[in-house]
């Protein structure tokens, strides 16, 4: 008994009060939902950001009008220049990629003829008649020793 | 020595909760936690391997590939020990790779669909094939990632994809009365030249404050008001955290791709149409062959189901199932849920179409 008591949740006075809440916050949920895919919503929208854009333009040119002068006189990259120079540095990056992935495959296709081979010598050494004279190693080019 | 009682007064009680609200709106999360290697990077995409934590003999052989949307960070797939859909497939043996679009700077603007699928992808899926050592491989895409990834599959049917699972994907944009995004982006009222024009992309700022206003009460009203309510709940917390970290950390969308969406998918529904022209060629959804998987949020108000559904009956794929799980566009994978229902059903389907050929 006292552990079911202990179990039970206190008693929150504030509950009857955030049920309403929620029950609110449902019915105006589901008008905003209505609302905002309305026509109308979308028209809004759309002039609010073009109000937006066409107030804020003329603000926007001046500072690049006068970032680019002083880019200019300092005798330093523009912004655009930088964009230029970062799209060449990707198309650098992918052919990089490509060749990257070449020599992978070069080497993938020398390492395998290397124990193709190697595995045909062997093959060929097991053949060979026993007493044969067995082949040997090159020495490396260079001066011998006297 | 009697124990010193615990203080619980209301004064106590509201400091720890105002403290508790101080730091989960004005810190991030430790987010993205399971070990992943940096195996390829090209221009701000990148593509990280999972470190495998089954051996290779008992490892699926086809790996797994992860395609997020561009313009949210992909770490919504692996967003907290114990609630990581990567942590879960890499426990299940899967090979598991990410390919990460990055945030594209002002030199990216004209990036397209084109160079997503025809030059990322491809190279990305090559480095991945050198890696595991497999010629064949898994797809997962979600959201626009589902786009990227159907429109590779149709163009690249030979490539080697031997699974596609398509996760709330907006594909089929016939549906304009169904669709709030169709509305606002309507040439009527959005002018896409001008915004393009000032910005370049899409700032993602734009594009969060787009999907919010979808639900607006919800977003900005009762997801506040559910963490109120739950501050002396650590585990409440510690989700909300987590997730508000994610949300909350907008990348922008190339201006290029973002026309695309808006032009040829929203207003002109060209994929499903057939008229979609990727790089001078058009996007043929009957070319994709590879066993495919779609899963449908029931409650989600960004990619209604009507937009995931027709992709069925386009493609030429024998093995393909519609999953339809209750859940909204993000909760379906990193909701409460996500570990009984999608997890494993991904899981189950993917485990008995990545055995050796």
């Amino acid at each position: 008994m006292a552990d079911q008591a202990n179990n039970q949740k206190p008693f929150d006075p504030m509950q009857p009060w955030r049920s309403m809440r929620d029950a609110y916050l449902d019915a105006w949920a589901k008008s905003m939902v209505e609302m905002v895919n309305s026509e109308a919503y979308a028209q809004a929208t759309g002039a609010m950001l073009d109000a937006y854009l066409t107030v804020s333009a003329p603000f926007r040119e001046a500072v690049e009008k006068a970032m680019l002068k002083t880019l200019e006189q300092l005798a330093m990259p523009s912004r655009a220049d930088v964009i230029s120079l970062a799209e060449r540095m990707t198309h650098i990056e992918m052919r990089l990629d490509d060749m990257d992935a070449k020599l992978d495959a070069l080497g993938e296709l020398t390492a395998s003829r290397s124990a193709v081979t190697l595995t045909e010598a062997v093959a060929a050494s097991r053949k060979s008649p026993p007493g044969a004279k067995k082949a040997t190693p090159r020495k490396p080019a260079g001066r011998s020793k006297r | 020595m009697a124990e010193a009682p615990v203080v619980t007064d209301p004064f106590t009680q509201a400091a720890d909760r105002l403290k508790t609200l101080n730091k989960v709106m004005t810190t991030k999360a430790a987010i993205a936690q399971t070990p992943k290697e940096l195996v390829w990077a090209l221009n701000k995409a990148k593509l990280f391997r999972y470190t495998p934590v089954v051996p290779a003999e008992k490892r699926h052989p086809v790996p797994l590939l992860l395609v997020f949307a561009l313009m949210n960070r992909p770490y919504i797939l692996d967003l907290r020990p114990g609630h990581s859909f990567v942590e879960y497939m890499v426990a299940h043996g899967f090979d598991v790779y990410l390919l990460d679009w990055g945030a594209p700077g002002p030199e990216d603007k004209n990036l397209q669909f084109d160079d997503y699928t025809l030059d990322y992808m491809p190279r990305a899926i090559r480095k991945l094939k050198a890696i595991s050592g497999s010629e064949e491989f898994s797809l997962l895409g979600w959201c626009i990632g589902a786009i990227l990834t159907s429109i590779y599959a149709a163009l690249r049917p030979d490539d080697g994809l031997r699974n596609l699972i398509l996760l709330t994907a907006p594909l089929d944009f016939s549906n304009k009365q169904g669709l709030t995004f169709a509305r606002w982006v309507d040439e009527r009222y959005f002018d896409l030249d001008r915004v393009l024009g000032v910005f370049g992309n899409m700032p993602g700022e734009m594009i969060d404050y787009g999907a919010k206003a979808l639900k607006p009460v919800e977003n900005y009203v009762t997801n506040y008001l559910k963490l109120w309510d739950n501050l002396d709940d650590p585990r409440v917390v510690q989700a909300w955290h987590a997730m508000n970290t994610w949300v909350t950390d907008n990348v922008p969308l190339a201006g290029g791709a973002f026309r695309q969406l808006i032009v040829d998918l929203y207003r002109n529904d060209r994929l499903m149409k057939g008229e979609l022209v990727i790089r001078g060629q058009k996007v043929d959804l009957r070319k994709i062959r590879a066993n495919l998987l779609t899963v449908i949020a029931e409650g989600d108000h960004i990619t209604p189901s009507c937009q995931s559904e027709s992709v069925m009956t386009k493609v030429s794929s024998k093995d393909k199932e519609l999953f339809r799980v209750s859940g909204g566009h993000i909760g379906i994978m990193a909701g409460s849920g996500a570990s009984k229902h999608t997890w494993p059903h991904i899981n189950n389907w993917l485990t008995t179409r990545s055995e050796r050929s």
